[in-house]
């Protein structure tokens, strides 16, 4: 009778043989990333797309449903999505993606984080994150530690496939290691070059790239230009000799333009993340650092 | 000796490099998020003000948010409103589990999930004003109820549905000059009772479509008639049953990419009243039932710039069912996501035999928010 016990709660609550991981991350490139580590083990859906602004996703009903049933929710964290957030935790009621549970990540977590503010903050600073810079994730290194810790957090959560977690960690830690090799040279060619960038989220691609932003579109963070700011902009930009004005999709590129017809800079629209330019087929994280790499790379040359 | 004192040195600078690392905590006492939100007024309307202390210039509330973790089981919300007209008042204040699976209960007061607009804070309309039927069948400040709250969400159909169910101590709030001989909730189905189901889709990945149905049931108090008696000089009114129907349809849409700078919004409600009649001769209260309805759009026309319309239709209860419209027209900008300022001007147009001309009115509002204000439902 006890053998029979034991066999039931075992076929009740064991995991069902080929079942997947369910992860919801609140980026494409977290997706991504999640995607390369996890392989066939996971499934993995994303709340904002790539050519959206992140900050201002809507808390739809229907991120609720996959929230629901999801293992894991993985999200960037330093308050990127603290407009929407909240709202699709709460209306998951699901204790294992909740604050707390097993399946909660904060890849900030294990990213070593610029801009953390220092003495007094508040908003009069413009749309400042308090607790750091959240757009990470376009320094390759910052890439390593979120394969790293998507495998880590996989292999304790679903133990039986870790062997698995860890060689796909491995195959795009060499695939990241070879694309780097690739643009090598286009780095040489930005290494100390100056360049103007829309708003604040470009830093850590400076940081690895060793472009030089000398000034930003928006006056403070998430704060639109304004014409005595573009003016001083287009002074400091003939003075520098930038060549280029890097900016996401999602914003207009109406100032951003007048600026580049009054200095010779040339705007560039990059990607932000994964899917970001539905022109271009920038599907991986690895496809965006390559693309973006390579943009800034002729633009200063 | 010098060996040692290097190695303490140099283990005490790893030790300090690691703790360099590991940032504080961001709220080591565990203090609430507090948030503050200023809802201020002016009226320019060329006839005098209409609003209700007559002031032309006035701050209509101030909202002191409270929130927090209680435990692992429990968030705390606590709403305190602010205002010249009632001093210091809850809002709203409620406990909700946060831990049980699928279901989401909450304890207090909250505004009562009736309708769509209802559950929108008084402050974030973007009309200044809730519409003319909630005003008039929920009150000016919108309808909330102390009780129990249960939503449970599921997709049997592949889509969004949640049920909201409240069971609340009553209907509103007693009016202040009616006095019935027993309380109305004197006996448990005396209490009000509501339900909410939401039905959500996504036509795609800019556009989506709500359409909800609520029902709200309870007993309210009526007046005798004017000379009527009740069963003592104290007696003026008898309890009566309410029912109100609503029905709410909501089409939203913002392109992804575009987001920032275009969006659309469509919103209609409709709410059916019925009233309990009485044999009770001298029962003053409305021997018929009430509708009304309104629509709503608005538009985005740059990233901080909003245009919008409304138009109400109401059978008026304090005006025996006499028909009251009004059509509104709105400018908002945003300076910021916490700030906000929208003119408004409306043309109410009351019942032909209230024998009051209708109303021209000019509003000039400006919100601001300070601290951590968490997001709103969608």
């Amino acid at each position: 009778m006890r053998m029979l016990i034991a066999a039931t709660a075992a076929v009740v609550f064991s995991t069902p043989v080929g079942a997947q991981l369910r992860i919801v991350t609140s980026t494409t490139d977290l997706a991504d990333i999640a995607s390369a580590v996890g392989g066939s083990h996971v499934r993995v859906n994303h709340v904002s797309e790539g050519y959206q602004d992140p900050h201002f996703a809507e808390a739809k009903p229907s991120f609720v449903l996959q929230l629901r049933n999801a293992d894991v929710f993985a999200f960037v964290g330093l308050d990127l999505e603290a407009g929407w957030m909240p709202i699709l935790l709460q209306g998951a009621r699901n204790s294992r993606v909740a604050a707390g549970g097993r399946g909660h990540i904060d890849v900030s977590q294990a990213i070593e984080v610029l801009d953390r503010a220092r003495g007094n903050v508040d908003r009069s600073q413009g749309d400042v994150h308090a607790l750091g810079n959240p757009h990470y994730w376009l320094d390759p290194d910052n890439g390593r530690r979120i394969a790293q810790l998507f495998r880590r957090r996989f292999s304790e959560l679903d133990p039986k496939n870790a062997a698995a977690y860890t060689a796909n960690a491995t195959a795009f830690e060499a695939k990241l290691k070879a694309a780097e090799e690739g643009w090598a040279p286009a780095l040489a060619q930005i290494k100390g070059k100056p360049v103007v960038a829309y708003h604040t989220s470009w830093k850590y691609l400076a940081e690895y790239t060793g472009m030089n932003i000398v000034g930003f579109m928006e006056p403070k963070p998430g704060v639109p230009p304004s014409p005595s700011h573009i003016a001083s902009l287009i002074a400091e930009i003939k003075r520098t000799g930038a060549k280029a004005i890097i900016m996401e999709p999602y914003y207009s590129r109406k100032d951003a333009d007048f600026v580049a017809a009054r200095t010779g800079a040339r705007v560039l629209v990059l990607a932000p993340s994964v899917g970001a330019l539905r022109g271009q087929k920038l599907d991986s994280y690895v496809d965006v650092l390559q693309y973006d790499i390579g943009q800034i790379a002729a633009a200063v040359k | 000796m010098k060996q040692i004192i290097a190695v303490a040195l140099l283990l005490g600078g790893i030790a300090t490099a690691v703790n360099a690392q590991q940032p504080a905590p961001a709220n080591a006492r565990m203090l609430p998020d507090i948030s503050v939100v200023g809802d201020l007024l002016g009226d320019f309307s060329p006839k005098g003000s209409t609003q209700e202390d007559r002031t032309r210039f006035g701050i209509r509330e101030i909202e002191l948010a409270l929130q927090a973790a209680v435990d692992p089981y429990f968030r705390g919300d606590v709403f305190l409103g602010f205002s010249d007209a009632e001093g210091v008042h809850i809002e709203q204040a409620f406990l909700t589990t946060t831990a049980l699976p699928a279901v989401e209960a909450r304890l207090g007061r909250f505004l009562m999930p009736v309708g769509k607009t209802n559950t929108t804070h008084r402050h974030d309309l973007h009309t200044i004003e809730y519409p003319w039927v909630v005003q008039r069948f929920f009150g000016a400040e919108g309808l909330k109820g102390t009780g129990v709250y249960v939503s449970r969400v599921f997709a049997p159909l592949g889509f969004y549905q949640e049920l909201q169910l409240t069971a609340v101590d009553r209907i509103g709030e007693a009016p202040e000059e009616l006095f019935t001989e027993e309380p109305v909730n004197q006996d448990l189905s005396g209490l009000a009772f509501s339900a909410r189901l939401r039905n959500y889709w996504d036509l795609s990945s800019a556009a989506n479509v709500e359409i909800s149905g609520s029902v709200l049931t309870g007993k309210v108090e009526q007046p005798y008639a004017f000379g009527g008696a009740g069963p003592s000089p104290e007696v003026n009114a008898v309890s009566a049953g309410q029912t109100i129907l609503g029905g709410d349809a909501t089409f939203r849409w913002r392109p992804l990419q575009e987001g920032l700078y275009r969006s659309f919004i469509a919103q209609a409600e409709i709410y059916r009243q019925t009233n309990g009649r009485s044999d009770d001769a001298a029962f003053g209260g409305p021997n018929r039932d009430f509708t009304g309805a309104y629509g709503f759009a608005r538009w985005q026309l740059t990233r901080r710039t909003y245009v919008a319309g409304r138009y109400d239709w109401t059978q008026d209860p304090e005006l025996g069912g006499e028909t009251l419209t009004a059509a509104s027209g709105y400018i908002q900008w945003y300076p910021s996501e916490f700030s906000k300022l929208t003119l408004a001007f409306e043309r109410v147009m009351p019942a032909r035999i209230a024998a009051v001309d209708a109303t021209n009115r000019l509003l000039l509002q400006a919100t601001f928010a300070i601290g951590p204000h968490k997001p709103h439902p969608f």
